[in-house]
């Protein structure tokens, strides 16, 4: 008896096009999305705001450059292109997501690999997001000196020259948070790369902006070198995430079930006095340290607070008022930020097991709070030398450090109630993204703006030391009234509990 | 021990739950039977208040779930890995359990003594993380969290996916067994029809969220109304 089996496949573009219909419908169906009429409208507000943002700033640098400097404006634009190279880096960091995370269900149908990372590449290239930069640089290109000298033409070809390295930095960026989900120290690759560039901005000789200004003026001209050279720099990095994302999807396939023993487990016995809170405590940092994401996170801030404490500490860049208080307040935030921007999405991972236990939810959250008060000494611990050199005040340090604790802690745990986003805290490659609920999105954003303009703002009215003091007191309220606090988050937690468990379920 | 009191659930047009009127009696063991979508997760979910139900209530002793917790000191549930910290052992989860109901390390230990045969020398003493574990042995780590601190209502949803047959055979006797010695009442649900009839006395059969048909079992007796409402013996 002989088998018959099909033989026809769907032809390749009719399979792109189909993919690109459902990578679609991935976003528009996501629960997340699909549920979230507040998100919805803060995308579209927030589209509409950036749009009209970099408009105004690009018409108004175009003006302020015509008429203040004695350079061209298009050259002295092109001399500092590299520094939005940097802020299109940063925004993509937070916002973009990656087509690895995409690529998983298709692996296994049958369309060669190589094809659709391609597909996906190309899909990335395309992006309307490398167009955002546009809504700055079209005013501009259209009301500095470039039409006086080249007309139209010059417009649109220096247009689509910006573009196309902006192309170059969607990949480049691609490249490192590809490397970054495998291993978190591949941050380095930016950081000298972009470090390394602005140094030499900054305290090297004008070679750089020399050969920017060269890029700048070429795509203005339609010089084929400065296109080529683009283009050259765009099909390199693209060989090169290709190369990458192949390997990767590779290993990922070939990987065997993670079954490895540890070899030492860690029991944090100090906290075994402590009760049921205790036992909490013990979870957070269980949580804490052995899991990637979270990690991976507490390990980036904590890189940073060293750094930042020791540059404040030692150093005199941070001497001015501003990056002084700017520094040392952030030192705190910054662990408090990282633990409880996103409360209880990790949790939503096993929020059916603790919500079958009487006010286990409860017993969680003082543990949390208390937790985030400890780590909170280690910037603590970290900015006294800052304080012992007279760089600031001890009387700064406690108000800052009660601040965060009491008030600006208070504040990231309301996000506790409106938590209904689970997040994943071990997927990497293909994993999902890992942002939070809109509400903990806006109230990370607020936490993190309002202490200096609560410092600056008092400061103006009413004096430095009198600002202080308030900042301290109000932080000791705060936590002195936690307890109190923190019950009243568990009981409004508990209130909108069967919503919350189903985003969590839905996002698991 | 258990009411149910015109319980409806929906999600969007479909009725996922709809029973009128429902008892279950201190000490029984019931078994949960019914086709994928009748309804079993979501009524065991409603149970333990996991979910929110559009209508009438479930009460434990007395006391409708939604509205206090106290019955969670009394309760035991596993029915999905959600129910897991995976980033611990299973010894720090044992134990993490163990001091939520008020348990030493000690009691756990003994407790734990009495599941060796069902843990086959695989789950204790491998210094692994539970999400390394295998899905059969995470399905036996879950079973055990939910019977260690004695609860006199056990839920279990599909505990005899994932498990190798010894372990079926020796799930299905320590249920027994957990049955009559601490009296306890125990909610199971199964697409394993032998297993159900093996070990509980009374079998409710789910249909689109409805308990149609709620079954006496004594000697094996539902077996030949459960194949026949299943086709299986037709089929056979």
């Amino acid at each position: 008896m002989t088998t018959k089996t099909s033989s026809t496949t769907m032809p390749m573009f009719a399979f792109f096009r189909e993919l690109r219909r459902q990578l679609k419908l991935s976003a528009k169906r996501h629960p997340m999305y699909d549920q979230n009429k507040f998100g919805k409208i803060m995308m579209y507000f927030a589209g509409v705001f950036w749009a009209g943002y970099l408009m105004f700033f690009g018409s108004l640098l175009a003006f302020a450059m015509n008429s203040s400097s004695n350079m061209e404006s298009y050259h002295l634009m092109n001399k500092y292109l590299l520094v939005f190279l940097i802020l299109d880096f940063l925004l993509r960091f937070m916002a973009q997501p990656l087509p690895t995370q995409e690529m998983k269900p298709y692996l296994l149908l049958p369309v060669k690999r190589n094809r659709l990372i391609d597909f996906l590449l190309i899909r990335s290239g395309m992006s309307g997001a490398n167009t955002i930069w546009l809504f700055f640089f079209v005013p501009f290109a259209m009301l500095c000196t470039i039409p006086r000298y080249f007309g139209f033409t010059g417009i649109i070809s220096y247009i689509i020259g910006v573009w196309l390295l902006f192309i170059f930095n969607n990949y480049f960026t691609l490249l490192c948070r590809t490397l970054m989900k495998e291993k978190i120290w591949w941050i380095g690759l930016p950081v000298v790369v972009y470090g390394g560039l602005v140094t030499w901005l900054i305290v090297g000789d004008d070679s750089l902006q020399r050969l920017f200004m060269n890029l700048g003026e070429g795509y203005i001209m339609t010089s084929p070198w400065a296109f080529l050279l683009t283009i050259a720099l765009i099909v390199g990095m693209w060989m090169i995430d290709r190369t990458v994302l192949t390997g990767l999807v590779h290993s990922e396939l070939t990987k065997q079930a993670d079954t490895k023993k540890q070899e030492k487990v860690s029991e944090y016995k100090i906290f075994d006095k402590y009760g049921e809170v205790g036992e909490y405590m013990r979870l957070e940092l269980k949580l804490t340290f052995r899991n990637k994401r979270p990690k991976a996170s507490f390990n980036m801030i904590g890189g940073m607070v060293i750094i930042f404490s020791i540059l404040l500490s030692f150093t005199d860049i941070y001497n001015g008022a501003f990056m002084s208080n700017f520094i040392a307040i952030y030192n705190f935030s910054a662990f408090g930020l990282v633990s409880l921007a996103q409360v209880m999405s990790y949790e939503g991972n096993y929020i059916d097991g603790l919500m079958t236990r009487k006010e286990s939810v409860y017993s969680l959250l003082r543990a949390k709070y208390y937790m985030s008060v400890l780590f909170s000494l280690i910037p603590l611990i970290l900015t006294l030398p800052a304080a012992f050199t007279d760089k600031v005040s001890f009387l700064q340090l406690f108000a800052y450090l009660f601040f965060v604790i009491g008030f600006i802690h208070f504040m990231l745990f309301q996000g506790v109630v409106y938590c209904n986003k689970s997040a994943p805290l071990n997927e990497n490659m293909s994993g999902r993204q890992n942002s939070g609920t809109a509400y903990q999105q806006v109230m990370s954003l607020t936490s993190f703006g309002l202490p200096l303009a609560v410092y600056f703002g008092l400061s103006a009215l009413i004096g430095e030391t009198v600002t202080l003091w308030i900042l301290l007191v109000m932080g000791i309220l705060f936590v002195l009234t936690s307890t109190w606090w923190i019950k009243n988050i568990y009981n409004r937690f508990m209130a909108r509990r069967y919503r919350n468990m189903e985003g969590f379920r839905d996002t698991k | 021990m258990i009411t149910v009191q015109n319980l409806q659930k929906f999600f969007g047009e479909k009725k996922a739950v709809d029973i009128e009127n429902y008892e279950i009696r201190d000490g029984e063991m019931i078994g949960l039977v019914g086709n994928n979508g009748a309804g079993k997760t979501t009524f065991f979910r409603l149970v333990v208040d996991l979910l929110k139900a559009d209508r009438g209530q479930v009460l434990i002793d007395g006391v409708d779930v939604s509205t206090n917790e106290d019955w969670k000191a009394q309760t035991g549930a596993f029915i999905d890995d959600g129910f897991l910290i995976d980033y611990l052992t299973p010894e720090e989860f044992f134990y993490f359990i163990g001091k939520v109901y008020g348990l030493k390390k000690e009691d756990v230990d003994e407790r734990l003594a009495g599941y060796e045969r069902f843990m086959n020398g695989e789950v204790l003493g491998q210094k692994k993380y539970i999400r390394n574990y295998s899905a059969g042995n995470k399905q036996k780590i879950g079973i055990i969290s939910a019977m260690l601190h004695h609860p006199k209502l056990l839920i279990l949803d599909e505990p005899f996916n994932f498990l190798d047959p010894s372990s079926q055979s020796i799930i299905k006797h320590l249920l027994k067994r957990y049955n009559e010695e601490i009296g306890a009442t125990v909610l199971i649900s199964s697409h394993n029809l032998n297993h159900t009839v093996d070990v509980c006395p009374r079998i409710a059969l789910l249909e689109n969220g409805q308990i149609i048909r709620d079954i006496a079992n004594i000697d094996n007796s539902a077996e030949a109304e459960l194949e026949q409402y299943f086709n299986i013996a037709e089929e056979s």
